[in-house]
């Protein structure tokens, strides 16, 4: 199964695969619509705003991208899911959200997931995020559901592997991880 | 010139290194402008030199604040307001390099002349006067880099090509045989069939361009490797420049020109061996008569490794080669180049365009160079001084028809191969060089083109945007290794195939032809004097 695969020494830190990554999960599909009419702000540079709490409480929106450039002095690289082959998150789902569809992508029934983050403790990679818009729990107070890269279901090919100008994000079949 | 300084950069902008590991690898919020609160200038003698050149017009309505630009300009032009949610420019520091209008994903920048520059006036330009207020303003020597940008006229444009007509067929070079390759260094005296006679080391190129000295330090650890995957590829070479060849590289012998300059950085004989030829480094084509200077903040581990010299230190070339003073001090370091290398190599002899190049060039053959080098004043170069780059040497174009001339009147045109380097800027350029005797052209600033550079001439500042004149870790990963190449490969392959056109509608099908052949060239809007030292006809006779 192809999967995405950053290259480090490639990285230049100027996280369009955020950019693009948003912008391909948005209802708008454009840059522009999903800044200004779905107000998916790109803005990271307030750490306070990563807190999806405080967030909510300010009515800042949260970025939603699914894919992060982790900086690190001057090196840099984009992580996002590894889509396992025997994913623990799947494994911790206790409801069957996490599922592993015929080809070997970690996907999420949005549906279904409760934001119980029993996914979120168990991803060895740090690759799940949360996503505080949705609340599936009616009538009681939720952390939203899981958040995590679903390589771009509606593309041939995802958008951050497609944007990234340096070819730091290559998606490719590389046999088992 | 101990004092140096820039026309662009601002004294009250500190280096604005991201590499303080912030969360967001964005610069701290303690924006560079915060200590200027929004004001133009607090300094008494900031409004002298504070004009700013360029000016970046930003559609607010079509930013979507992802800050690319603010994390792609190394020159503290770009920052983020997090309490207005709103991006700025400090456009005095713009050098317009355009990295931020490639890399904004809804193209909301667009970067104009900042104005229409002081009164017009006739003898006093704007540069002018941008220079002498920066210059009283701190001192120093302008520095800058690339090559000469003034409007000097370009004898290549007052060239033009001959074409086959009735009398004479043109060749179609996609069904017919073209010959593009080019043998560089000291030919036989003759040739008796059976009897080769004395046999000279010669490189072979398949294509009549060679990448110019370029040194590592001055261009990135990745822009030498595209490089060096591109000249193998094509068939030709690279060239180290002065800064040494770095042990990854060593892999490239065949592709590559090894340089010895008067700084002997990275020198020994490993060096000589790792390559296809040697050259010994006279002059360069954007500041004859003086060294080089690769600022110490620039040398780090790797390319302190490659120069043998200490982290941090600055690497000096002196201006002559202290051991060359005169044509046979020449002689002996060729020929110590020559034994050292077993006389398996050609040795060049690279020297800028100056007023009496033929004679010299005369010189450097009897002297045994097996390759000249003739650099023009278009050549570029990573640091030079405002005014030397721009006011010393002479074009090319005459330098090198005068040399060719020259050689063959002393019937020594055979012992050399001759390069032209310094302002080559597309395959007619290439033609026109040939044509007018050289066996073939040293590209950089084009090399540089085509994989990014935009002409902003800040290369001595080893802050480029583009990856491509610097070493900083954090800008190096913007020109991969394998895209320069493919990028290089591409503009090569694109010359190639103009070259065979042009050479097939002059009715030739081999570069060999072409060398020298002055008739097949024309002026157009030359004096009677031009046109005589330039060997060729008034177009129309």
């Amino acid at each position: 199964m192809k999967r995405v695969y950053p290259v480090e020494e490639r990285c230049i830190n100027c996280h369009l695969c955020e950019v693009a990554c948003i912008v391909s999960h948005s209802r708008t599909k454009t840059a522009l619509g999903a800044y200004q009419v779905e107000k998916l702000s790109f803005n990271w540079v307030r750490p306070h705003a990563l807190d999806p709490a405080v967030a909510l409480a300010e009515g800042t929106p949260l970025p939603l991208n699914r894919c992060r450039v982790d900086v690190q002095g001057s090196v840099f690289i984009s992580t996002s899911c590894r889509h396992c082959q025997e994913p623990d998150c799947v494994k911790a789902c206790k409801n069957g959200s996490l599922y592993l569809d015929e080809v070997g992508r970690v996907l999420l029934r949005e549906d279904h997931c409760v934001g119980c983050w029993m996914c979120l403790m168990a991803c060895r990679y740090g690759a799940i995020e949360r996503n505080p818009y949705v609340k599936n729990v009616p009538g009681q107070e939720s952390n939203g559901i899981n958040h995590h890269c679903d390589l771009c279901r509606d593309r041939s090919h995802p958008a951050c592997v497609s944007i990234c100008p340096t070819q730091a994000l290559v998606y490719e079949e590389r046999g088992s991880s | 010139m101990g004092n140096t300084t820039t026309l662009s950069d601002n004294p009250r902008v500190s280096n604005p290194a991201n590499t303080n590991g912030s969360k967001s690898g964005l610069p701290p919020a303690t924006s560079p402008k915060s200590d200027l609160m929004g004001l133009q200038s607090l300094r008494p003698d900031d409004h002298f030199h504070s004009y700013p050149e360029y000016f970046v017009e930003r559609r607010h309505e079509e930013c979507i604040r992802c800050l690319v630009c603010v994390r792609q300009c190394p020159y503290d032009c770009t920052y983020y307001d997090p309490d207005r949610d709103v991006v700025y420019n400090v456009h005095q520091n713009c050098v317009n390099c355009k990295r931020c209008v490639a890399m904004c994903p809804t193209h909301c920048i667009r970067i104009e002349r900042f104005d229409s520059g002081f009164r017009d006036n006739g003898h006093w330009g704007t540069h002018l006067v941008r220079g002498l207020r920066k210059q009283a303003d701190t001192g120093g020597v302008l520095l800058t880099g690339l090559g000469n940008d003034l409007p000097y006229p370009s004898y290549f444009d007052r060239i033009v090509l001959d074409a086959s007509q009735v009398t004479n067929p043109s060749i179609d070079p996609l069904r017919e045989p073209m010959e593009l390759r080019t043998y560089l260094g000291r030919k036989p005296e003759s040739y008796r069939p059976g009897s080769p006679g004395e046999v000279f080391p010669n490189i072979l190129c398949e294509i009549p361009v060679l990448f110019a000295p370029m040194s590592f330090g001055a261009i990135s650890y990745n822009f030498q490797h595209g490089l060096a995957l591109a000249a193998q590829e094509m068939g030709t070479y690279f060239n180290t420049g002065e800064g040494g060849l770095h042990p990854d590289f060593r892999k490239f012998r065949d592709s590559v020109i090894v340089q010895v300059a008067s700084g002997r950085f990275g020198v020994d004989p490993d060096y000589l061996l790792s390559s296809a030829a040697c050259e010994i480094k006279i002059g360069q084509g954007a500041k004859p008569g003086i060294g080089g200077h690769l600022p110490g903040e620039k040398v780090n581990a790797e390319i302190s490794r490659t120069r043998m010299i200490p982290v941090g230190t600055d690497a000096l070339s002196p201006a002559p080669q202290h051991d060359i003073y005169s044509i046979e001090d020449l002689r002996l370091l060729i020929y110590a180049i020559k034994e050292a290398t077993e006389y398996t190599r050609p040795v060049s002899v690279k020297i800028a365009a100056v007023h009496n190049t033929a004679a010299i060039v005369s010189g450097i053959v009897r002297a045994g160079a097996d390759i000249v080098v003739i650099d023009g004043f278009r050549g570029g170069t990573g640091a030079a001084p405002m005014i030397i780059r721009d006011h010393v040497g002479i074009p090319v174009e005459v330098a090198l028809a005068q040399a060719d001339q020259r050689l063959r009147e002393e019937g020594i045109r055979h012992q050399a191969s001759i390069i032209a380097a310094g302002g080559i800027r597309n395959s007619a350029d290439v033609v026109k060089a040939i044509a007018l005797g050289a066996d073939a052209v040293y590209i950089a600033t084009s090399a540089m083109i085509a994989v990014g550079c935009t002409l902003c001439q800040q290369c001595h500042r080893g802050l480029c945007a583009w990856g491509i004149t610097t070493n900083r870790p954090d800008l190096l990963p913007r020109l991969p290794a394998d895209q320069a190449a493919g990028r290089l490969t591409g503009l090569l392959r694109g010359w190639q195939h103009e070259i065979q056109e042009m050479l097939g509608l002059m009715g030739l099908n081999s570069i060999e032809s072409l060398r020298g052949n002055r008739l097949k060239l024309r002026g157009v809007g030359l004096t009677q004097l031009e046109l005589q030292t330039l060997g060729i006809r008034q177009a129309g006779l």
